[in-house]
């Protein structure tokens, strides 16, 4: 059980960073079509509706195969599979990224787009100064939310051999056949790490429920 | 200063103004009256473009505002506006209100701007809420604080809509007297308002807008005293 540990630990390691790498990469999605889904252009709201919509309606297992399995004998990309795993955990909290941003951005009172733009502020530097420091505060409890479905999401790359913190258990215990044991330990460890992640959230919550 | 041409506007079927011909001059202060739904908001947001005009022609100091090709950023600089619900930004403290724009816009140095809007504040009578965040201030406070933040810009024209509707009453006065202040330095002024004591008393002019037409416009005196159209005396009479 000791010896398990060092094991476990790494891939609790490589969770933790696939979930950080994939996070902000989905960062950037969900802002960018974020906005593209609250433009005026029907052609962006086209493209960030199509996305959302086809990301949300079907299960990131599939999704994950697709990317590492299916690009490669489509297409010929091949990619290693943890650069598949990123992409799919990525593109996968992307999608509920954009949905987080517009509702943010859709919350923030229509009187502070006016304010900004009669000042003389571009539609851009209005949402940069003015829209998005507000809409950024009232989503955190949503972003740490979609952290941790996402650490959760990453045990579904022990599918495509990424030795993330579940194939680190399950590689243990084939060898070991101390099923119960290493799974119980795999468990608490993902418990711990979200837990702790949760009580941040609700600390960051009451913080900003202040200011 | 503002020339207002055959200024039409839709909201889908809705014609909410339908031929808008008007003039304010330089240091001029023009109050637009008249009962709710008569377009008075909109026709006041669509000199800097809040709503963009169906149909007709805005110039401001001669240059087309409703013109694509003109820089709709660079001319709303010129405009200061005022709203009803003040739209104050909470994430920021009301000195950072206030110098937010000509700190980004203009340019100038922290330490100019910060001077500036402290002078600013003294003005409006809030020189102790530079370092308090909207939240903590009384509706007449923020919309003190609104008016400050358009000065800040430098405007040449101020635009005010509804300014002391969403206010307690007692906060009425605080704000209205820093409108008059402005009104005394000479500043030019259209605003859209129910305050009819405040607009006899102020204004240079009274444009008494029903059903998306300007009805009658005159001095407030003649206006008020003796108006001439059967529509603005039912509604004179209703409000006085």
């Amino acid at each position: 059980m000791i010896d398990a540990l060092p094991v476990l630990l790494k891939g609790l390691w490589w969770t933790v960073v696939i979930t950080v790498i994939s996070l902000l990469i989905a960062l950037v999605i969900g802002l960018v079509l974020g906005l593209c889904s609250i433009s005026r252009n029907k052609l962006l709201k086209t493209i960030a509706t199509i996305y959302v919509d086809i990301i949300r309606g079907t299960p990131i297992l599939v999704q994950i195969l697709f990317i590492y399995f299916g690009l490669p004998a489509g297409t010929g990309i091949t990619m290693s599979a943890l650069t598949a795993g990123i992409i799919a955990i990525s593109i996968n909290a992307g999608a509920y990224l954009v949905e987080i941003f517009r509702a943010g951005i859709n919350s923030i009172d229509k009187g502070q787009m006016e304010a900004g733009r009669t000042l003389g502020f571009s539609y851009g530097e209005t949402m940069r100064l003015i829209i998005l420091p507000q809409a950024v505060r009232r989503m955190i409890p949503a972003f740490v939310n979609q952290f941790i479905v996402s650490i959760k999401d990453t045990s579904l790359l022990s599918v495509i051999g990424i030795a993330e913190l579940t194939m680190s258990g399950q590689s243990i215990y084939a060898m070991n056949f101390r099923a119960f044991e290493i799974l119980a330990l795999v468990g608490i460890l993902y418990f711990v790490l979200i837990y702790a992640l949760t009580l941040f959230s609700r600390w960051l919550e009451r913080r900003f429920d202040v200011a | 200063m503002i020339k207002i041409e055959n200024l039409r506007k839709s909201f889908g079927d809705l014609e909410v103004l339908k031929d808008i011909n008007a003039e304010v001059k330089e240091r001029e202060v023009v109050c637009v009256i008249g009962p709710s739904g008569s377009g008075k908001s909109t026709f006041l947001r669509c000199i800097n473009r809040l709503e963009e005009p169906t149909g007709g022609s805005i110039y401001i100091e001669g240059t087309d505002i409703t013109d694509p090709k003109n820089n709709i950023n660079k001319m709303r600089q010129r405009l200061g506006m005022v709203f009803q619900q003040f739209n104050l930004f909470p994430h920021m403290t009301v000195l950072e209100n206030v110098t937010v724009a000509p700190k980004r816009l203009k340019g100038k140095a922290k330490a100019e701007v910060d001077q500036l809007g402290k002078e600013l504040l003294e003005k409006v009578g809030l020189s102790d809420k530079a370092d308090v965040y909207p939240d903590n201030l009384s509706g007449g406070q923020k919309q003190r604080a609104a008016i400050a933040r358009a000065l800040a810009m430098e405007p040449n024209i101020m635009l005010f809509d509804e300014p002391t509707s969403a206010l307690d009453p007692e906060m009425v006065g605080d704000v209205l007297a820093v409108m008059k202040d402005l009104a005394k330095e000479g500043m030019t002024m259209m605003i859209v308002t129910h305050e009819m004591g405040f607009a006899r008393e102020v204004a240079d002019r009274v444009i008494f807008m029903d059903g998306g037409y300007i009805v009658e416009e005159g001095k407030p005196e003649d206006l008020f005293g003796n108006p001439q159209h059967e529509r603005t005396q039912a509604f004179l009479s209703k409000v006085l």
